[in-house]
């Protein structure tokens, strides 16, 4: 395996990473499923697209083609992505969280919202933007890098930087900050939770808002790779799941584990001359289903008993 | 002689009631083979006319044989993109009806079914195409494939739980579509395979004749599909499932009364994943093709719409969710995107705001209207003290309404007798001659309950120090002291006992 390929795995594995650990937090912390990251993730990657393109102009006759102005740039797009992602989350707090979270059969009614959230955004993108894929503006520039031999693409080592750089924020912020501290309390023992004193209503809001910027980001960093469309979401979502899954439903580390374990199988069998990119997803899938069959709660997931 | 008429008073919803002659015998039908009874009478007998009465108690299957005979006899009336409309909608709630098996009887949240339908539907369609096997033994081979699929995709359900479950099946779909997709057979045709034969015959497909035979054919299926619904969810395997239903305790209590609920489910699971091999084989018959459309994630989640928009682990909600979202999708074809967001909105509006889908609303709506009754009427009676007329009809001492009564005008009366002036003259003059106003107050006052009446303590013999207490009311029970306050006089207290109970009617 060569440099260029763990760079490609580690590419992926980031992405992954940002998808599944919201995926995973918000269940463990709010007790959603949530079907609508995908669609956060369209969503949020058509208004960088919305946004860029309406300040493209602006930048280009202030700033004219200097480093400042692809820097201005960047920044519009990761922070419309961002705030877009927030936003979704919010939306999603309000429909799918605020007026069911005390009725009965909960989780269940919360997953079938989020998926009707999920479907509406996606027809609603694809009637208003049509089924063409947009093309975001490359923040990163073009060009290579050579580093011992083989060359490393911009957006690739962009993509892993934020990915990592945003990463360590957020887990930063669960770690060291007041608010971080009551959605671990949430994560560990909900009931716990709401006995000492900490809001169920007001603790899920930030959570969603931080997941959905989650999505969001990761909307940003692989619309360097690849362009954005309607269905966009669709493939993120299902890695997500399946990844969070994989790790153990409410574990971070678990999580990252196994966005690193699928982004280096699914490089690996890429790159297999006789199977080729055609059984990377069946590859994936059948390795997800193997380890679920062998340890039914994941990577890093707890077993029943010790969460109740 | 004209009969006395009743008017319908009450709580108890009116319902339609059979009068036989008192002396008829009682003949009752049942099901061949069985001890099963056609439909579900009761007889009972009037309170208040003395004559014997019968009651059909689970009006259920009544509106099913409405609702089906009347979709068999207007179709054929229809224009013929409807009648299409009406033979996709017969293969959905066919399907639905076996997926409700799969979550509402056995409790296993599988993604996998259409994944059953398009793996069945494949095999036989290959069978025909290639094996040039007969179309009637593809309705043999599907649920072959569909039993072997589903045994397969069961085994894991004893282990994993849940939602983690639903996410392992929608990845197998998942490598279904991709696997038929890679398939170098059928590439050149992306995947699908195509000239099947089928029960329509060729030159007839698509026309007029085809299509009825066709709708008819999607009609048995559905038919067959609540055969098997009933079959399972009504008789041993559902009663033994309904004993494990909601909840680990459940659960642990049927395994302790000998219930093996988890093979109970697999039965379930397997048998559904057969018929679902059936639904397969028609399937593909019916568009005399089949393609990896089956396995998309939009069609599954459409399917989901449907079951969750009329009630998910109801028959009759997913067919009436099935006849209301292939209205909207293929009726509706000429909206285009909007009218997938307006099934995801009703999806939404119908998760948010009723417990169990549309057909669960009209129980959720009589509890709703329940509550909120109760709600009223003890408002109602915590103000005025008087009984409500709903609540009249409860309380079965009469005499103790018309004593209510009584005393609530008495209070009312006596209310406005209250006065700056009267209360003074009881200050001047707590037990002496009183006017008739303060002599009237005083003797509602004597007739009050023992509960909660105020009495005067003297807090030492022979001193002259006082404080007001109320009595318990019940035997053994020691008073209890009402405020702090300490009184000197005797009248001073007399009339702070007053002003007590002054205070408490004002306020009833």
């Amino acid at each position: 395996m060569d440099l260029g390929l763990i760079v490609y795995a580690l590419n992926l594995a980031s992405i992954y990473a940002l998808m599944a650990i919201g995926i995973s937090i918000l269940w463990s912390s709010v007790g959603v499923i949530n079907m609508a990251h995908g669609a956060t993730f369209a969503v949020s990657g058509y208004a960088a697209w919305l946004v860029t393109g309406a300040l493209k102009p602006v930048i280009a006759a202030s700033l004219g083609k200097t480093a400042l102005a692809s820097a201005a740039m960047a920044g519009a797009l990761v922070g419309s992505a961002l705030i877009t992602g927030a936003l979704c989350g919010v939306v999603i707090y309000l429909l799918a969280f605020l007026p069911i979270h005390d009725k009965p059969n909960y989780p269940v009614r919360a997953l079938i919202i989020t998926l009707g959230l999920n479907i509406a955004a996606v027809q609603g993108l694809l009637w208003t933007f049509g089924p063409r894929s947009q093309g975001l503006p490359k923040i990163f520039g073009f060009g290579r890098w050579e580093v011992w031999g083989t060359k490393i693409r911009y957006d690739q080592a962009g993509t892993i930087i934020g990915a990592i750089l945003i990463m360590t924020l957020t887990l930063g912020w669960l770690r060291y900050s007041r608010r971080g501290l009551e959605v671990r309390a949430m994560m560990q023992n909900a009931e716990g939770a709401a006995y000492s004193g900490i809001s169920r209503q007001a603790t899920a809001l930030p959570v969603l808002m931080l997941t959905g910027a989650l999505a969001g980001m990761a909307a940003a960093l692989l619309s360097q790779t690849i362009f954005v469309s309607p269905t966009a979401g669709v493939i993120p979502l299902i890695k997500g799941l399946t990844i969070a899954l994989l790790g153990g439903l409410g574990s971070v580390p678990g999580a990252l584990i196994g966005a690193v374990l699928v982004g280096f199988l699914e490089a690996g069998v890429g790159a297999v001359p006789f199977l080729g990119q055609r059984y990377v997803q069946f590859a994936t899938f059948l390795f997800i289903i193997t380890v679920l069959i062998i340890r039914p709660r994941g990577i890093g997931g707890l077993l029943d008993d010790t969460r109740e | 002689m004209t009969e006395k008429r009743f008017y319908q008073v009450g709580r108890k919803p009116w319902e339609w009631r059979l009068k036989p002659a008192g002396d008829a015998e009682r003949a009752r039908g049942r099901v061949p083979g069985t001890r099963r009874h056609w439909l579900k009478w009761r007889d009972v007998h009037n309170d208040k006319s003395l004559k014997r009465e019968r009651v059909m108690v689970d009006k259920k299957p009544l509106w099913w044989t409405i609702g089906l005979v009347l979709l068999l006899f207007i179709t054929p009336f229809l224009p013929n993109s409807m009648i299409s409309v009406v033979s996709i909608f017969c293969i959905y709630a066919a399907i639905n009806i076996l997926w409700t098996l799969i979550i509402g009887t056995a409790g296993i949240f599988s993604l996998a079914t259409l994944a059953v339908v398009g793996v069945s539907a494949y095999i036989a369609a290959a069978a025909n195409v290639y094996l040039g096997v007969p179309w009637p033994f593809m309705l043999i081979i599907g649920p072959m494939a569909g039993l072997i699929f589903g045994a397969i995709l069961a085994a894991p359900s004893t282990r994993l739980d849940g939602l983690y479950y639903a996410l392992l099946t929608m990845g197998v779909a998942e490598i279904c579509r991709v696997f038929v997709v890679q398939l170098r057979a059928l590439t050149a045709s992306g995947g699908a395979i195509t000239n099947v034969d089928s029960f329509i015959p060729e030159d007839w497909f698509l026309q007029r004749p085809g299509l009825l035979l066709g709708f008819v054919g999607a009609f048995l299926l559905m038919l067959g599909a609540l055969l098997v619904w009933r079959l399972v969810n009504s008789e041993r395997l559902g009663m033994l499932l309904r004993v494990a239903k909601t909840s680990r305790e459940d659960e642990a209590f049927a395994e302790a009364v000998g219930i093996d609920f988890r093979r109970a489910r697999l039965m379930v699971f397997i048998i559904s994943s057969a018929a679902l091999g059936v639904v397969g084989a028609f399937y593909a018959m019916y568009y005399r093709s089949i393609s990896p459309q089956i396995f998309s994630l939009d069609q599954l989640l459409l399917l989901f719409a449907m079951m969750v928009i009329g009630g998910l682990g109801r028959a009759e909600g997913a067919v009436v969710g099935a006849a209301i979202v292939t209205i909207i999708d293929k009726g509706l074809i000429e909206l285009g995107p909007p009218r997938i967001i307006l099934v995801a909105l009703i999806m939404i509006g119908v998760t948010v705001f009723a417990r169990e889908g549309l057909m669960g609303a009209r129980n959720q709506f009589r509890d709703f209207r329940n509550r909120k009754a109760g709600e009223r009427r003890a408002r109602r009676t915590e103000k005025g003290g008087e009984a409500m007329p709903e609540e009249a009809t409860e309380v079965h001492d009469k005499q103790e309404l018309y004593y209510r009564r009584f005393n609530k005008r008495l209070r009312d009366k006596l209310k406005d007798m209250i006065t700056p002036e009267l209360i003074a003259e009881h200050q001047r003059d707590p037990l002496g001659h009183h006017s008739d106003a303060l002599a009237r107050v005083l003797n509602f006052f004597r007739r009050g309950e023992m509960a909660d009446k105020y009495v005067i303590h003297r807090m030492k013999p022979a001193e002259e120090k006082f404080r007001i207490m109320a009595v318990s009311g019940a035997r053994g029970m020691p008073p209890r002291v009402v405020d702090d306050r300490e009184y000197s006089d005797i009248k001073e207290a007399y009339h702070a006992v007053f002003l007590l109970r002054v205070n408490d009617l004002l306020e009833s």
